[in-house]
């Protein structure tokens, strides 16, 4: 498990990382979410010792993270970029070899992950000879390279082709599977939606939201889609209901107190019929919003 | 922690800078042009120093025959590629026709006054000089004789010799060349490798593989191999050069200088390795102050003016700058092999002087590590010199 207490970073009066906590459990994949400059990226530079904290502290296993550690850590930074005029497989082994990864396994890891991605033939090629979706490949098997114990992306998906983003997916999810917690950071919702087992929303250099999905979603206000077979007007004077919008026959309205729910069937089965009463779950870019507006 | 399966990452790190070094079409193609130029060169000098040249003279009477037959012995004498052909042929109507028709170089005829050399459109220096001083000669010779004494009496005090305190000749006129082509090796070499250096770093920052790579390793040791990896290829290459070189000149008519270039050679190669090294680490900084390749040309500004100094010291030093510069890390790598040439430095002065640029070497390393590691991870684009000493970890 990674643990992050209290991480802070200043850079002279300017705190770009304020205070922040969260973990990534064994197994989890943990979306970072957050908008330009919100410090996301300065949070995993930290996470990956490139860059001190002020204050606060990276744990991994339940002592502080050590170069060790770090070294089996499968790290993606924010701007990427192989050796352009390196070989391909050549390159994927030199990371491993420095990971300490012994160079024939590292040759048998590059050379498998560079078959699924199709690119066998091409391990001898030169990066920059290799188009662009390829070359993103390859950028993604090197982030696995040395058998890492613990994943930590920044923005591992932006900038990929649809084939690429399925491919990423895939792998992470295999990672995740052998119990490797991951943590990426991205601005796609609706990927960290499909993928992630939570989130953390961070926000001007704090932790604004950080939990699972469901967790999240039930923090917001729970408001309720309600549809009649009649004027809706009527609920604007029920006691317990809040109306966020009335339109004809239907409303928006958040239930203030456990026996509104009740009144409103009642009253709405004697005016007529309730065609329908339910919760409207939130996505998670209307509870990103909320959170960091 | 300690594992003994895993290599040393320093090593790592040498190794594949020397692979990507020479499988770098260009870096191949360049090392193989300069080794074919010095060949070239050589060969050149070899060539020039064996071409024979043949004058033919044409004469009338039998008394210009005997004289010019003189004038070829002397000029080969001089010049063992230099030779008369000496032809006779009945009148100076004839002579002059051959000479026009370019059959003969030159009509040798006797005149009232003394000689005279007659050539189609240009005189020969040479030629002209030897005709002279052995017309000198006969006439010395025949004065001496009517007098009753000899031509060396009547030379008595007139000889000139020269002298050389310090060491030889040869060896002066040896040093100034031997200066002028460690200078531009060290200048060429240092500056090649240099930049390969600042740019790999830069690369790398650029790129930002280097948070990949400095999440993997300490920096001392990518800092490390980067450093060895390009100083064994710059080692390999200055030997590979002054080798060829040198074998060369085995070839040529300098071959007896050989033995004391030699000499000479392995301490240059020495002070290279002490003088490159003192400022590889700063080239290393050079990289991690840019931020982009277009900065290097400003941060590699000190590094260039450094060099260029060593540069134009190796061609213009002379005397008690001389002296004192051979001592100056960096500068001492061109100047004190040169003195070591001349004979005006002996060899516990040069191991002063590479001591010192040892110790220079290692206050760089220990310097330009501790700032390289600072300013390696600064992405806020170019960092000053200054600046850069104040970082912190």
């Amino acid at each position: 498990m990674l643990e992050l207490d209290g991480l802070t970073r200043r850079f002279g009066d300017f705190v770009a990382v304020d205070d922040v906590s969260f973990t990534v459990p064994e197994g989890h994949m943990i979306g970072f979410v957050g908008g330009n400059g919100a410090g996301k990226t300065t949070t995993m530079r930290m996470a990956m010792g490139l860059l001190a904290p002020t204050a606060g502290e990276v744990r991994w296993a339940g002592r502080e993270m050590t170069r060790t550690d770090r070294r089996r850590t499968g790290y993606m930074p924010e701007e990427r970029g192989l050796y352009p005029k390196q070989g391909v497989l050549d390159q994927l082994v030199y990371l491993a070899r420095l990971k300490g990864q012994p160079e024939n396994e590292a040759r048998l890891q590059a050379t498998g992950l560079l078959e699924r991605f199709a690119l066998a033939d091409r391990g001898k090629d030169k990066l920059e000879k290799l188009s662009l979706g390829n070359q993103q490949r390859v950028q993604i098997a090197a982030a696995v390279m040395g058998q890492p114990q613990l994943l930590i992306l920044d923005e591992p998906f932006s900038g990929l082709d649809p084939v690429a983003v399925e491919a990423m997916a895939d792998l992470l999810r295999e990672h995740t599977a052998q119990g490797i917690p991951v943590l990426f950071s991205s601005h796609q919702l609706d990927l960290i939606d499909r993928l992630c087992d939570g989130l953390v929303i961070l926000n001007r250099g704090r932790v604004v939201a950080n939990g699972s999905r469901d967790e999240l979603r039930s923090t917001g206000r729970a408001l309720q889609q309600v549809r009649l077979d009649h004027d809706a007007g009527w609920l604007r004077g029920t006691p317990g209901v809040y109306v966020a919008d009335v339109d004809g026959t239907s409303a928006v309205i958040e239930l203030l107190d456990d026996g509104a729910r009740r009144l409103i069937v009642e009253e709405a089965m004697r005016r007529g019929n309730l065609l329908e009463l339910k919760e409207i779950r939130p996505s998670l870019s209307e509870i990103y919003r909320e959170v960091t507006a | 922690m300690n594992d003994n399966r895993v290599e040393k990452p320093w090593l790592i790190v040498a190794t594949r800078e020397i692979l990507v070094k020479v499988t770098d079409r260009a870096f191949i193609v360049g090392t193989l042009v300069s080794v074919a130029l010095i060949v070239g060169m050589l060969g050149l000098q070899i060539f020039l120093s064996n071409r024979t040249s043949t004058t033919k003279a044409v004469v009338t009477t039998s008394e210009a025959r005997t004289f010019a037959d003189q004038v070829g012995t002397v000029a080969h004498q001089r010049d063992d590629k230099k030779s008369v052909e000496v032809t006779q042929l009945p009148d100076a109507a004839a002579a002059r026709a051959a000479v026009t028709a370019g059959d003969a170089d030159v009509y040798l005829a006797k005149t009232e006054q003394g000689w005279q050399l007659t050539f189609k459109d240009s005189v020969s220096g040479d030629l002209k000089q030897i005709v002279q001083e052995q017309s000198v000669q006969d006439a010395l010779q025949a004065n001496a004789t009517r007098l009753g004494t000899t031509v060396a009496e009547l030379q008595r005090g007139t000889t000139v010799t020269t002298q050389i305190l310090e060491g030889s000749e040869q060896q002066a006129g040896l040093a100034q060349a031997v200066g002028f082509i460690f200078a531009i090796l060290f200048f060429m070499s240092a500056l090649g490798f240099g930049l390969q250096i600042a740019q790999s770093v830069v690369e790398e920052k650029q790129s930002r593989i280097v948070e990949i790579l400095a999440s993997a390793i300490p920096l001392r040791q990518l800092l490390a191999g980067k450093v060895v990896g390009n100083t064994v290829m710059a080692l390999a290459q200055m030997i590979l050069y002054t080798g060829v070189g040198l074998i060369g000149l085995a070839f040529t008519d300098y071959k007896n200088l050989v033995p004391a270039l030699s000499a000479s050679v392995a301490w240059y190669i020495a002070f290279f390795l002490a003088g490159f090294l003192a400022l590889a680490c700063i080239w290393a900084v050079a990289g991690s102050l840019a931020s982009r390749q277009e900065d290097l040309q400003a941060t590699t500004m000190p590094l260039t003016m450094i060099l260029t100094l060593v540069y134009v010291a190796g061609f213009t030093a002379s005397g008690m700058v001389q002296t004192i510069l051979s001592y100056v890390p960096v500068v001492s790598a061109v100047l004190m092999p040169v003195r070591l040439v001349e004979g005006s430095a002996s060899w516990w002065q040069a191991l002063v002087a590479l001591l010192l640029n040892i110790a220079f070497a290692a206050l760089t390393v220990y310097l330009g590590e501790r700032i390289y590691r600072r300013s390696l991870l600064q992405t806020q684009g170019r960092i000053g010199y200054k600046q850069a000493l104040q970082l912190t970890d």
